[in-house]
């Protein structure tokens, strides 16, 4: 599934009141020939709703409103939806990811190389963990959250504090490729551990595909299989 | 203001319970003490009354300790309130026959202000009140019954006494009680009013801190923005950086959402704000508005560090703080070169873990603390 969109440039549909913004974004995208495109953009939800794209880019503060409580509406169709916003406090972050959203990017570190990295692992499915997020994740002590190992966690508060992925590494004494697991990994516990969203189920079918995780640790994942057929009977 | 009003209630509370010893006091004295002495020879065994009357006394002591000690009865009353009750038995017992309800009988109406000083300040006071005041009048009436003393001058004085006492016993008590829940109302509410005069203090604090941060910053985009309009080439690398570091500073007072930041969290923005003045461009995302509380040293051991490389930092540097209930976690990552680095983590007597690291031109300094 994920392997199809590299075939042709990812679309990507962007919801921004800010018109620096939308013009600071379509510079990151570059012009044709470029890994992402923007299709469509608009200062409201409903401006580019019915858009066929790959990525809905969504800020989440649109002329003073804060839009946290669309997230859900707008990933139940199966859309992938990446917020990108300045309001990376971390109970924010779990709404929105709670809600479905498949990344959130922040604002204040966000640069053209690591908002086009997550746009294209959002639309191939692929865990996706901006630092905002790793933060989110790893503080979370909700009563539904996930199990996550102590190196997950660390990897994952480390990947949020320090420079790199690299140096994270180097602090955990494990090779890169290690940490990258173990942050992949705590994002597809996450996603197992909340409410099930489409969205959702296409990252843990991929996670599960490409070996990340097992079947039988992804309990909503499971029990969503054991729906399909039409007579559970 | 708040400690004042609680004062007068905290007396209300004592020197009404105080008050209902008094007048017990003063009763069993100027009266009881008095029938019995002129009473004499009314009763077959005078020094059984006199007994009964010290006894009396004894548990008037008990309850007086304890009103004394912290304005309430004391913690078992049943025991007390049973030897109570039995004194008009034995009084009744003590007396020739015939003087039942007469003036020597001095018991039945006296122990109702032990009863009142015993519930005095429990939960359950009217209850137990109530039901202390129904025995000894159900005692005498059972009395009457037994020794057939029902005659109409007899089942007067009865009804007068029982009913003269019941009134003035819960009547006090009613009234006290009333007296104290008014007093203790007015506490609640001084305290309220205390919690509204400090929040609003510390919103008009932090309002102001905020005006004169964002006066700050105006007075840079004006310079910088007059700087573009005299010609400034925005393609200029240093006018893009200030750029930047404007908008950063401006994106951190937007989402800025504690209405009373914690010590930490001011600190750091201390040092943010100094480190920005020496034009270092500097990203905090927001801090999040939950820190648990932290034991003596914890806060200064888990700022020391960080606070270093941020205030070395030549051109630019991050801040982060993570926190859960048992967790805190401040990193900064900066371009500083002098900052001297220990290879292995240092461990600070208070439990926080202080851990650096060279890459690429940069420091990372975290230090963290684990609750129990």
């Amino acid at each position: 599934m994920g392997q199809q969109h590299l075939a042709r440039p990812v679309t990507v549909a962007l919801v921004e009141d800010h018109q620096v913004v939308v013009d600071g974004v379509r510079s990151w995208f570059g012009p044709p020939p470029s890994p992402v495109e923007l299709a469509a953009q608009g200062p409201t939800i409903e401006s580019v709703l019915g858009v066929e794209a790959d990525v809905l880019l969504l800020d989440l503060n649109l002329n003073g409103t804060m839009v946290i409580d669309r997230v859900a509406e707008l990933c139940q169709g199966g859309q992938r939806v990446i917020v990108f916003s300045e309001h990376e406090e971390p109970e924010t972050v779990r709404a929105v990811l709670d809600a479905g959203a498949s990344a959130f990017i922040g604002k204040g570190r966000a640069t053209r190389e690591s908002c086009v990295e997550t746009i294209l692992e959002v639309a191939a499915d692929r865990p996706s963990v901006t630092p905002p997020m790793a933060q989110a994740i790893a503080t979370d002590e909700g009563p539904h959250r996930p199990q996550l190992s102590d190196k997950e966690r660390a990897a994952l508060l480390f990947w949020f504090q320090s420079m790199s992925k690299a140096s994270v590494a180097a602090r955990m004494g494990i090779k890169e490729r290690t940490v990258r697991q173990y942050i992949d990994r705590a994002r597809v516990k996450y996603a197992a551990a909340g409410r099930p969203a489409p969205t959702k189920e296409k990252l843990l079918i991929c996670a599960i595909q490409d070996g990340l995780i097992q079947p039988d640790e992804v309990t909503v994942y499971t029990s969503l299989a054991a729906q399909s057929p039409p007579d559970r009977g | 203001m708040t400690e004042e009003i609680e004062q007068v209630a905290q007396r209300y509370a004592r020197f009404t319970a105080l008050g209902a010893a008094v007048i017990a006091a003063v009763w069993h004295v100027g009266y009881d003490l008095t029938v019995t002495v002129t009473g004499w020879s009314s009763f077959r065994w005078p020094w059984l009354s006199v007994a009964a009357w010290l006894v009396y006394s004894a548990v008037f002591a008990v309850a007086v300790r304890s009103l004394l000690r912290d304005s309430r009865g004391p913690a078992r009353i049943v025991e007390p309130a049973l030897v109570t009750l039995a004194l008009d038995i034995v009084v009744i017992a003590a007396l020739h026959p015939g003087q039942l309800v007469g003036i020597s009988d001095w018991a039945w109406g006296s122990v109702g202000w032990i009863g009142v000083m015993l519930v005095w300040g429990r939960p359950r006071w009217k209850a137990e009140l109530v039901a202390f005041l129904a025995a000894n009048a159900g005692i005498m009436a059972a009395a009457m019954a037994l020794t057939g003393t029902v005659d109409r001058v007899s089942i007067s004085k009865y009804l007068v006494v029982i009913s003269g006492g019941v009134t003035m016993q819960l009547g006090y008590t009613w009234g006290c009680h009333m007296l104290r829940a008014r007093a203790e109302d007015a506490v609640v509410l001084a305290r309220r009013l205390a919690a509204d005069d400090a929040l609003r203090e510390s919103a008009q604090r932090i309002h102001a801190d905020r005006l004169r941060r964002y006066a700050a910053i105006r007075d840079v985009a004006e310079d910088l923005l007059q700087r573009l309009a005299d010609g400034a080439d925005p393609g200029d690398p240093r006018v893009r950086a200030d750029c930047t570091a404007g908008a950063l500073r401006l994106r951190r007072l937007i989402t800025e959402r504690e209405d009373v930041p914690d010590r930490l969290v001011s600190t750091l923005r201390e040092r943010i704000e100094a480190a920005e003045r020496r034009k270092v461009m500097v990203t905090a995302p927001p801090f999040g508005h939950y820190l648990p509380g932290l034991p003596d040293g914890v806060r200064e051991d888990l700022l020391r560090a960080p606070v270093r490389a941020l205030d070395g930092a030549r051109s630019r540097a991050r801040v982060t703080v993570s926190a859960m209930s048992t967790m805190v976690s401040v990193a900064v990552v900066a371009d500083n070169d002098d900052l001297p680095i220990s290879a292995t983590p240092v461990r600070e007597p208070s439990g926080v873990v202080v851990t650096y690291q060279r890459q690429g031109g940069e420091v990372w300094v975290n230090s963290i603390w684990q609750g129990p």
